[in-house]
């Protein structure tokens, strides 16, 4: 097996070794991903990693029984005995009459724009330039007032290239190639009580271009670990909660999770029966859009082979679609849309979040989600929550410690305002959130 | 939770250290190997060597790693088989299996990594990725060992009867369908069931700068059991889950019986339970997988490199009293066939049972090498990896608190107003800060001393050295959990178990609604 076999013939093998050894069908994944990263702390190099990662899945069907399969071992020998054993396996489980590929029509009609996300200038970057962009980014973040309480500093750089092929024996064939680049800091700082609370920022893109410059994401870092010192529980009761950008994409998981039709066949949805009614209130207009250019979702095609389409899944708080793939589609009896989230898609608001704090006037601010989870059958959610108070429309004392408590399909019916400012670091692309009357958990 | 590799860069922020409950639905799958040739060229290779590694190709890559000097080097192969069964709607209609086979070598400067890894395991990949390791020096080079040693004979810790490989899944499907058809038997609320049934087998290698050579053989399996019930237009769902390093024999009747009955208990009580006042009030922690608070509050900021970099709540407490002289804690690799147990740590060290706090005070730090090297101390043996693909570093075990002097109906009487705590999902910590939390699936309130209304989807807060100091009362009965545990760390899991006697907090905030 050599280092530059082809990823393609790497899946069309595997696609034909499985209907050799008995498969009717077989889908197959091949992967190559190229990894580097830089870790610096407090002034020196603290890791530096770097690996080409290679892989091959597969979905079977035989005899009218299925399963799935991945194997880093890609020998060919030992790909031969781990596909016929697969194969073997497969034969002994109980026959499942949904299971199949997809109906090659939905593989048609893939949209032809340039999703770009691969830069082509990857190869540019050599060790000096990434082990500048960690030293400017601790850099920065020591240069802020009150620095002085700064206990350590870690910041990295990392970047990813990757290439995937997807083979399907009833004609699939898939490309895909994309680039990664990512840069993280992270501070932390001493309170005078003895504590020391740590915050981070953090920045990625598919083109190295688009990241944003280091030293305002070691500032941010500092700034926000900085703003960590003295907090304080604050009291028990039911507040206006705005949740920042980059926060609220955990809280709005816990929301789409239960969308999927495997929740939904399984009764453990609580989305279940409520497609048309409106859950959340009219402000909440989301759409799931794969063809965003450069966007960290986007795709041509799904894990399924269906060609990306957008679709709505809120219009003025109304449930338009769920997350449907073709098996548990096939079950439910309803067409298939995608099996996951790929970017979303927001109407966004007129303000920002300072605008939106000062619309409030008083409540809390929530900079950052701890542990906690949420039940998908009943939308009952308990999580971990810390921040700032707000009053008179602006940040006032910082707080912790605090847990915030409800269920969505209240919770979002109290969706107050949506802010004009997109998290760009995520494919979810959340912008602030304003909830009316949430109760929160502290003193 | 473990990426796949398939295009994401990991942050390498230090991400508070999660705990997870095991969830079905990953895909870790694995497929049989072929039996190990008894002895072979080199004492200390014995499974490796079907995959044609030698002690010279060990040789020459630490030789290659050590090439700009670095104060030690190490490779570390891995074979890891995984095979899950699943049941959904009546039948076992799916099967995942994953088999990752790969090699890591890393070089040490200091406290300062260099690491590569590759699935290929021909010298000239082993080369390419020792020579990424060794860009972190920049000296002259050393030797490498040209002899390797097996240090000692490792403890065996996960004795089984008969090895996964040598069972078939003929054997193993009556079990799945068995659990299924006498959950939907307890309770005719129960109307949707899946189960998931997970074995793995393989083993690492660990060679090292030193000419330390170490092999280990590492079992796991695991059952999990989930059930959608359905009473009056209402669903609740629950379930169990149980693993061990362990075979076959491991579903011996009486734990079947027990994840049946628990997986049907644990759901249709939600029927009767509602959320908790929210607010501050004591807390009382049954015994077993309550453990997670000890892993949340005290264990991930005992870690020594969170220490030794200084933004742990705990870098200047080593020595200070922490709790009352009745707390002790300890982080343990020695449970027989406990998940969190291992023969020997990643580093090739070996591990044993490490006390973190002793009559109250706390004693020591959970090293891996180039913590322990930097405090000058032995490791601990707490240097663990999710795979090849990552560096090791300080991670927990089995944890667990001592038995106490108190007993639970004592502690439970003592409450007049606060929560019992019984089955948990998940936690997760801020280890500066020192503020964590654990999600509460089961429990009871308790009024006036005693248990009365069922309590059901709730998080709990705390700050750990607090939560320490506010440990009141602990009972005698050390429970460690059976359960599925998965510990997250920067972006690596690794499996653990956590244990707890009967414990009351005076004080935690309770993440409920309304008043009380």
């Amino acid at each position: 097996m050599a280092q530059n076999d082809s990823m393609l013939d790497v899946a069309k093998n595997a696609a034909a070794l499985a209907q050799r050894c008995g498969a009717r069908d077989a889908a197959a994944g091949a992967y190559r991903v190229r990894n580097v990263e830089v870790q610096w702390r407090d002034g020196k190099v603290e890791k530096v990693s770097e690996a080409t990662t290679r892989g091959l899945g597969l979905e079977l069907y035989v005899d009218g029984r299925y399963a799935s399969v991945s194997t880093s071992d890609l020998r060919p020998d030992a790909v031969e005995r781990f596909v016929e054993d697969a194969v073997a396996l497969t034969r002994k489980l109980a026959a499942d009459p949904y299971r199949a590929l997809p109906d090659p029509a939905l593989y048609e009609g893939q949209s032809s724009v340039d999703l770009d996300l691969e830069d082509p200038r990857y190869g540019e970057l050599d060790a000096p330039r990434r082990r500048r962009i960690a030293e400017e980014l601790e850099a920065a973040a020591r240069a802020v007032r009150g620095g002085e309480a700064i206990l350590s500093v870690t910041t990295g750089f990392g970047d990813t290239q990757a290439e995937s092929f997807r083979v399907h024996t009833n004609g699939f064939v898939g490309a895909r190639r994309v680039t990664d680049f990512g840069m993280s800091a992270q501070v932390s700082v001493k309170d005078p009580d003895g504590r020391r609370p740590e915050d981070w920022d953090a920045a990625s893109a598919r083109h190295f271009a688009s990241l944003p410059s280091p030293e305002g994401v070691g500032r941010t870092a500092a700034e926000r670990a900085l703003s960590r010192i003295g907090s304080r529980k604050g009291e028990s009761a039911h507040f206006t909660m705005a949740v920042e950008n980059r926060s609220a994409g955990r809280i709005l998981g816990f929301f789409l999770g239960p969308l999927s039709a495997a929740a939904l066949q399984q009764k453990r949805s609580f989305l279940d029966g409520k497609l048309g009614q409106r859950i959340a209130s009219t402000r909440l207009d989301l759409a799931d859009d794969p063809l965003v250019p450069r966007g960290l979702g986007s795709r041509l095609f799904d894990s399924e082979g269906m060609a990306a389409r957008r679709f709505p899944l809120f219009e003025q708080g109304v449930l338009r679609s769920y997350y449907v793939d073709n098996y548990y589609g096939r079950k439910l009896g309803m067409k298939p849309t995608t099996r996951g989230m790929s970017n979303l898609a927001w109407k966004f608001g007129e303000k920002g979040r300072d605008a939106l704090l000062a619309d409030m006037k008083e409540g809390i601010l929530v900079t950052g989600f701890l542990g906690g989870n949420s039940n998908s059958t009943t939308g009952d959610f308990s999580l971990g929550a810390q921040g700032f108070r707000v009053r008179g429309g602006k940040i006032a004392e910082v707080i912790g410690e605090m847990n915030v408590s409800g269920n969505h399909l209240e919770l979002w019916q109290h969706l107050a305002a949506v802010g004009n400012d997109p998290y760009p670091y995520s494919s979810s692309r959340t912008p602030t959130l304003v909830f009316e009357g949430v109760q929160f958990a502290g003193v | 939770m473990a990426s796949n590799g398939l295009g994401r860069r990991r942050f390498m922020r230090m991400s508070a250290g999660t705990l997870i409950a095991s969830a079905a639905g990953d895909l870790l799958t694995g497929c049989a190997a072929g039996q190990p040739r008894p002895g072979g060229p080199t004492d200390g290779i014995g499974y490796f060597a079907r995959f044609g590694v030698t002690e010279l190709m060990i040789a020459e890559t630490l030789g290659a790693a050590l090439s700009r000097g670095g104060d030690y080097a190490d490779v570390f192969f891995q074979h890891r088989v995984s095979n899950d069964l699943a049941l959904e709607d009546g039948a076992v209609n799916r099967a995942f299996t994953t088999v990752e086979l790969g090699v890591g070598v890393r070089v040490v400067k200091g406290d300062q990594t260099g690491y590569g890894y590759s699935e290929d395991l021909s010298p000239a990949a082993l080369k390419a990725c020792a020579q990424t390791a060794a860009t972190i020096a920049d000296g002259a080079s050393r030797a490498a060992p040209q002899r390797f040693h097996v240090a000692s004979r490792l403890p065996q810790r996960y004795p089984l009867k008969v090895r996964w490989e040598d069972i078939r899944p003929e054997q193993k499907l009556p079990l799945l369908d068995g659990v299924n058809a006498r959950v939907f038997a307890a309770d005719p609320r129960v109307k949707k069931v899946s189960v998931h049934f997970r074995d793995e087998s393989g083993a690492v290698l660990l060679a090292d700068s030193q000419g330390r050579i170490v092999e280990d053989a590492q079992p796991m399996t695991l059952l999990y059991v989930s059930c959608l019930a359905e009473e009056n237009n209402r669903r609740e769902q629950g379930g169990y889950n149980v693993a061990a390093r362990a075979g076959f024999e491991f579903y011996e009747p009486e734990r079947l019986d027990r994840v049946v009955r628990e997986a049907v208990a644990r759901t249709t009580i939600l029927f009767e339970a509602s959320p908790p006042p929210a607010g501050e009030m004591p807390v009382v922690l049954a015994a077993g997988s309550s453990g997670i608070l000890l892993h949340e509050a005290i264990g991930h900021g005992m870690e020594a490199d969170f220490n030794r970099k200084n933004v742990s709540i705990y870098a200047d407490k080593i020595g200070k009293p922490i709790a009352k002289p009745f707390v002790n804690i300890v982080d343990d690799a020695t449970n027989e066939n406990a998940r969190g147990a291992i023969n020997v740590d990643d580093e090739g060290n070996d591990a044993g049972r490490t006390q973190l706090v002793e009559n109250g005070v706390l004693a020591t730090y959970l090293h891996d090498s180039i913590s322990a090297r930097h405090y000058g101390v032995k490791p601990t043996g707490n240097g663990r990896r999710q795979g090849y693909q990552f560096a090791p570093m300080p991670r927990m075990r089995a944890t667990y608190m001592l038995p106490g002097p108190h007993k639970k109906d004592e502690i439970i009487a003592s409450v007049k107003k606060g929560i019992y705590c019984q089955n948990f999902t998940n936690g997760q910590v801020n280890i500066g800060a020192g503020d964590f939390t654990f999600y509460v699936k089961n429990g009871y309130l308790i009024e006036d001393g005693k248990l009365t209304r069922p309590i059901k989807d709730v998080n709990i807060i705390g700050n750990g050295p607090k939560v320490l100091e506010k440990v009141d009362m602990v009972s005698d009965d050390l429970q460690i959990d059976e359960g599925g545990w998965t510990c997250g760390k920067d972006g690596q899991s690794v499996p653990v178990s956590q244990g707890l006697p009967t414990v009351r907090v005076s004080s935690m905030t309770v993440g409920g609604r309304g008043q009380g």
